[in-house]
């Protein structure tokens, strides 16, 4: 058989898998998935790009092992064994700006997102359950993730905000130190007033206000518990940020270098496990090896098909692609003491909640997924048409799995990917 | 048969005067409501007969033990369990249809019996210390600090809400996560007003060359050791450059140092260049006006020159650079008698031409693309195209005239004067900054943050007096701290207790303002703060008022009705009558009307019900929908209209524009606009249209909001639009589902229709006793689409809608308007269910059978006096129900 199949040969045999009855898939695949995360990987890292990724750019023509590697991806090129690309995947959720939250939502924006999922159940036992960040100021979308409740969690944008929680400073401590211990010298004070409070109410109000002196024991427990942690030696990361914070438009990229950064840091030492990255657009104007593009980025996604105005925006897009590039760089460096690298010990999510910009159509979302221990290389190309073609969901419920949070379903989607992607 | 089953009969007016003894009477509380009822033998037998068989201890059919000798009345749950059993007979969902039916003497003889004891020993009052949820805990905090806007932290925990509204009691729990957050906004509180003491960073010098400085679409360029300004725009990302790594840590006078030129200015006139002080932080599409000027420096010379200046800068600023007196503005008034001035360059205004209309035979494009650089490039090429068309250049060319409307107007203005800016760039004239340093602070001054932070403090907590020591400033400030927060007279032991906690902080070595900040901590975790009204009984002065000011107002009560309940003038019912006039809602956005219908009309849910695209209902249209009912609530609370008004009223309040296209609603001589172009301000405008009574539209079940409220955004289900009318205009409660119910899925292919599909439950014995209620008035609001639009047919199958139907007390409808007659024919069942859950949002908990009494007696007086709904609200605040905890 020739080794370099086409895009449509492939797409055949694809579909063909894919129109599996559900229930194999499931068998086949669920356990193989589920028996890797015993070791599986740990962390969960997800980048989404407000604006988009250009398709044409993004998407390699043809399909499996074999693919010439599009531009925006040259950047991550020497790890193209480390990551997949995806396309023909998306939620069938609604189209337009607003809707770009399906990203991590699925088809309904705006509900519990794939991160909090995962963070809600893996994420309880290590300093931040899960870190929210951005780069670029924007104003569409204003969170990417979103509680169970379907509260959006604000953004961090300040890598001196995120710094200073990572690795809290002698002062910020002492602060902290001092709230605390003031704080619990004055429980009692309240805790006098509450039972004066208490004692004159018949029994059914005294069992309502349980509820408070209950939750008054837990949290004094939790202080306690605060108190002692502060004086584990806080890691010193060895890294110096610049003076300001990058938060104008213009340093988008500058800050998205240092938010990879820290990000490898705050896994390396355990900080989290669960990290959301927000790459937002406006009109920023980069300059890109010196040269100013045509126009802003927001208007540039608008590009109406004109070449060179595609020609800056896969300029900008390439470029955020070398700040994720130096991020792949350092978690295949990084090593766990059991010498597997953070990479694989990472399931890392690149996509978007918009499939192209110029159109503000969210089908067909650019979807990468790198580390986790997968076998990568590949392009696998989905069939949208087909019938019960997979959805982007399934993928999602394949990541979960591999991350070892049993879900057999993710928004509208119910199957996985397991058979095509392990 | 005729069952009268929604109408509550002359049976239960009857039952209503045996009630009134009791509830006229001595006051029962929890407490004393209390005691065994056994039996009588005839009622026994009757259930026997009736409902034992799945009522008793061993079945205990829906968790309903009947089986019982007599009733002890203090027995956990009873009240609740003997009031099912009132409704479920008195509304003929039981005994069920397969069963006997109960004889009119034998139902007469239970009602009548039921009625008598819950009368009796139902309790007035009940509500459990409330802890206050989550806007009132907000606008707590606003009232009690003067803290305007403040607001919740991101990720605030929920409140769960029970019967209905997020203001129960019962379903107001306190957790361990939401202590942890009322302890840290606690802390952000105290930081406010006795800020941590911060050591001034040191000055430091700062350049920024002209890489430094932002571009913001075409408000900049670089050219050499040079960036280029070109506009004057308000809009700063059109016109401003910033620097991008200076940004002011701590607030204080800066030296600022600017070097500038004049690129090919016109003649010897000055470029004004203006400096302002912006805020890193603010959106890049803020006005230049919003930021505060610093200095305007006259550049002449087209050799860069140097000047410096001292300016404050606050907290988080940077300084904003602007060319106010450029010729180019993004505005239509300005930017098309320019262009007109350049088109008198023919060759100008051929390539201009060329570039929005290329091609023979011309043809438009679209602009977007054109903006900016890429327009400006495309505009050069023609330009300089030796062979370039310039029959169309002359002022009457059509394509001059096309090109000077775009100039015109607002939209295009805008990309095409990005595109104009290159001109200037390039040619001139322009102004250009070469380098900018920020140097300081010379001298820390306090800025608008710590200026507001002081005013708190001293509204909160007063000024040191001449001499005063730490302990009677802080006796002082207490005094008035505690009262206004934990909304009543604070014993002195409290306050001393309060005190002590700052007293022993000082001992070991801490500030005052430390101290002070450990009590701002420690008071707004007291449950005496958390939880309002933490008296049972007969609220007291300052209960009521809280009661009053958190209901009608949503937040803690204010000078007025604090100074009335010190004084104990609450007791007055004149003068508490006029206090709760005055804190009615004065408009369609006061808290309570927002919150309130959002609750009751399930409209909260709106923004999140995404309409299918085939709907073309925008957001916008989903924000008028829902303000429609808040003006409609107001409006008939304010002008105190009768409360069929609610139902069939005279007039439509919403925009023109939405009610031409959504109520298809016709004004003489507007025409329709076009419903693809955006809602403008005018179209949004609420204004009250007349209306015809008895029509489909006017009244809550016509309105886009409820009808969406009721759907899923994509298709309608019957079954809930038929529960929801029931439980929350009726006042009807329905048993909960049973397990096991096939969802209702139209099939296209059988081109069955949901009444077909439907027809299976009403088959049904099981289900057939609540369904007979539900369907009829599920179907005959099918013609309203999930938007509220009006359709004839079912979608999908081309099937015309059937809304006719029998309801429950025999009455036939033959659609909606007809169904709209039968509840303003019977209005008392409306106005008391309404009234129910005004007093569920108001108390906190639900209504007990005598507390329904009540509320059943003041709505049957409001209704005798011919009164509004404004009397109505005014006449249940004044119910034992409502002023008893």
């Amino acid at each position: 058989m020739n080794p370099t199949f086409g895009r449509r040969q492939f797409l055949r045999s694809t579909t063909a898998l894919i129109a599996l009855p559900a229930l194999e898939a499931f068998s086949r695949g669920g356990r193989s998935a589920r028996a890797a995360s015993a070791d599986g990987p740990k962390n969960f890292v997800t980048v989404g790009a407000y604006l988009g990724w250009h398709q044409p750019a993004f998407f390699p023509e043809a399909a499996g092992k074999d693919y010439e590697i599009p531009e925006i991806l040259k950047p991550v090129a020497p790890y193209r064994e480390s990551f997949t690309i995806f396309s023909g995947l998306d939620h069938r959720a609604p189209n337009g700006h607003n809707a770009w939250s399906n990203f991590l939502c699925g088809n309904a924006p705006g509900s519990y997102s794939l991160d909090q999922q995962i963070a809600d159940r893996i994420g309880g036992k290590t300093r931040f359950s899960s870190i929210e960040l951005a780069t670029g100021v924007g104003e569409g979308a204003k969170s990417m993730s979103f509680t169970k409740q379907g509260v959006g969690l604000p953004l961090i944008m300040r890598p001196s905000v995120l710094y200073r929680q990572l690795f809290t400073s002698k002062a910020d401590r002492e602060r902290t130190e001092y709230l605390l211990k003031s704080g619990q010298s004055a429980l009692d004070g309240v805790l006098d007033d509450a039972r004066s409070l208490q004692a004159n109410l018949p029994q059914r109000d005294r069992e309502k206000l349980d509820e408070f002196f209950d939750s008054f024991r837990t949290v004094e427990q939790k202080m306690g518990r605060q108190l002692a942690a502060l004086d584990e030696p806080v890691p010193d990361p060895g890294y110096r940020l610049p003076s300001y914070d990058p938060i104008t438009p213009n340093l988008q990229m500058e800050a998205g270098t240092i938010m990879y950064d820290l990000m490898t840091l705050a896994l390396e030492t355990g900080s989290t496990r669960v990290i959301s990255l927000f790459l937002d657009g406006l009109g920023q104007v980069f300059a890109i090896d010196g040269e100013v593009l045509k126009a802003g980025y927001h208007a540039l996604s608008h590009h109406g098909n004109d070449p060179e105005m595609i020609r800056d925006l896969v300029a900008i897009e390439r470029a955020h692609m070398e700040c994720f590039a130096g991020f792949l760089r350092q978690l295949s460096e990084k090593r766990n003491p059991e010498g597997r690298s953070l990479l694989d010990d990472t399931v890392v999510l690149l996509g978007t909640g918009m499939g192209d910009a110029s159109r503000h159509s969210n089908a067909n979302l650019p979807t990468l997924v790198a580390g986790g221990g997968f076998q990568h290389g590949r392009h696998i190309a989905v069939e949208a048409k087909a019938k019960d073609a997979p959805l982007l969901g399934d993928l999602y419920v394949t990541l979960m799995q591999r991350l070892g949070v049993e879900s057999e379903t993710f928004s509208n989607a119910s199957r996985n990917l397991n058979h095509l992607f392990s | 048969m005729n069952r009268p089953a929604l109408v509550r009969s002359g049976l239960a007016k009857l039952a209503l005067s045996v009630a009134l003894a009791a509830w006229t009477g001595e006051g029962l509380n929890a407490e004393e409501a209390k005691e065994i009822a056994p039996i009588p033998e005839a009622v026994g037998s009757l259930l026997e007969k009736h409902c034992l068989q799945c009522h008793d201890a061993d079945t205990e059919k829906g968790g309903i033990d009947l089986d019982q000798a007599a009733i002890d009345w203090s027995a956990d749950g009873a009240a609740k369990r003997w009031e099912k059993t009132y409704y479920a007979v008195a509304h003929q969902q039981m005994p069920p249809l397969d069963k006997p039916a109960l004889t009119p003497k034998e139902r007469h003889l239970l009602l009548d019996f039921l009625d008598g004891q819950l009368s009796r020993h139902t309790p007035i009052g009940g509500t459990l210390p409330r802890r206050l949820n989550r806007l009132e805990y907000r606008n707590s905090i606003r009232t009690v600090f003067q803290m305007n806007s403040f607001e919740l932290p991101a990720g605030f925990p929920r409140d769960t809400r029970a019967h209905g509204f997020d203001t129960v009691s019962e379903a107001l729990v306190l957790s361990p996560p939401l202590l942890e957050a009322y302890q840290e906004v606690a802390r952000q509180i105290a930081d406010d007003l006795f800020p941590p003491e911060r050591k001034p960073p040191p000055a430091t010098q700062r350049t920024a060359g002209i890489d430094d400085l932002v571009l913001s679409f075409s408000a900049a360029t670089l050219h050499g050791d040079a960036l280029r300004l070109a506009a004057r725009s308000l809009d700063i990302m059109r016109s401003c450059t910033w620097p991008s790594k200076i940004e002011i840590a701590a607030s204080g006078t800066y030296r600022i140092t600017v070097k500038a030129s004049a690129f090919r200015p016109k003649g010897d006139q000055p470029m004004k260049l203006e400096i302002r002080a912006r805020d890193v932080a603010a959106s890049d599409r803020s006005r230049a006006d919003t930021f505060r000027l610093l200095k305007e420096i006259d550049i002449v010379a087209e050799a860069p020159e140097t000047f410096t200046f001292e300016a404050e800068l606050y907290e988080g600023q940077t300084p904003l650079f602007r060319w106010a007196d450029a010729e180019l503005d993004h505005t239509p008034e300005s930017f098309a008698p320019l262009l007109g001035k350049l088109f008198e360059e023919p060759r100008f205004l051929a390539a201009w031409q060329e570039m929005l209309f290329p091609g023979n035979p011309r043809k438009g494009v679209s602009v977007t693309p054109l903006r900016g650089r890429n327009g400006w490039e495309i505009f050069q090429r023609h330009y300089r195209d030796p062979a370039l068309n310039l029959a169309d250049a002359t002022p009457d060319s059509r394509y001059t005239k096309a090109a000077l409307a775009m100039a015109e107007e607002i939209g295009t203005v805008r990309e095409l004067g990005d595109t104009l800016a290159y001109h200037y760039h390039e040619n001139g004239p322009a102004l250009q900054l070469h380098e900018v340093t920020v140097e300081g602070p010379l001298k820390l001054v306090d800025g608008p943050a710590d200026l507001q932070r002081r005013q708190w403090r001293e509204w909160n907590f007063g000024q040191r007096k001449e001499g005063e020591s730490d302990e009677a400033l802080a006796d002082r400030a207490l005094r008035t701290y505690l009262p206004r927060l934990f909304r009543r007279p604070v014993e002195d032991e409290i306050r001393q207790g309060y005190l002590e906690i700052a007293k022993r902080h000082w001992a070991e070595g801490h500030s005052y303002d430390e101290g002070m900040h450990l009590v701002v901590r420690s008071t707004l975790v007291s449950p005496r703060f958390l939880y309002r009204e933490s008296r049972p009984g007969e609220l007291d002065q300052h209960d009521l008022a809280s009661r009053i000011a958190y209901f009608l107002t949503r937040s803690a009560p204010t000078s007025t009705l604090v100074l009335h309940a010190r004084a104990g003038r609450l007791s007055d019912p004149a003068i508490r009558r006029r206090t709760v006039e005055e804190l009615l809602p004065s408009s369609p956005s006061s808290p309570m009307i927002r919150d309130f219908t959002e609750q009751w009309l399930h409209t909260r849910l709106l923004p999140e019900i995404m309409p299918d695209e085939r709907f073309g209902f925008t957001p916008e249209e989903v924000d008028l929908a829902k303000a429609e009912a808040e003006h409609f609530f107001f409006t008939i609370l304010d002008e105190n209209r009768p409360l069929s008004d609610f139902i069939d009223p005279d007039f439509l309040l919403t925009s023109k524009r939405f009610a031409m296209e959504n109520y298809g609603y016709a004004i003489p001589g507007e025409k329709p606009v076009h419903p693809r172009t955006a809602y403008t301000a005018e179209h949004r405008r609420i204004e009250r249209l007349p209306l015809e009574r008895g029509g489909v539209r006017g009244g809550l079940l016509g309105q886009a909001a409820v009808m969406m409220a009721t759907a899923n955004g994509v298709d309608t289900q019957p079954v809930l639009r038929g529960v929801w009318v029931l439980e929350n205009l009726l006042g009807i409660p329905l048993p909960p589902v049973p397990n096991n119910v096939p969802a209702l899925t139209p099939d296209v292919r059988g081109a069955k229709t949901p009444r077909d599909l439907l027809g299976a439950h009403t088959r049904s014995a099981d289900c057939r006793g609540c369904h007979q209620q539900i369907d009829p008035i599920g179907f005959v609001l099918e013609n309203f689409d999930p938007v509220g639009g009006w359709r004839e047919k079912w979608p999908g199958i081309d099937v015309e809608i059937d809304p006719s139907g029998v309801l429950p007390d025999g009455t036939e409808i033959l659609g909606y308007t007809d169904f709209k007659r039968w509840i303003v024919d019977h209005i008392d069942l409306f106005a008391e269910c309404l009234a129910e859950k005004l007093m569920i949002y108001a108390t906190g908990r639900l209504p007990s059978y005598a507390e329904k009494k009540e509320i059943q007696q003041i709505v049957a007086e409001v209704q005798k006096r011919q009164g509004g709904f404004r009397d109505l609200v005014v006449a249940l605040i004044e119910s034992r129900t409502f002023r008893t905890r």
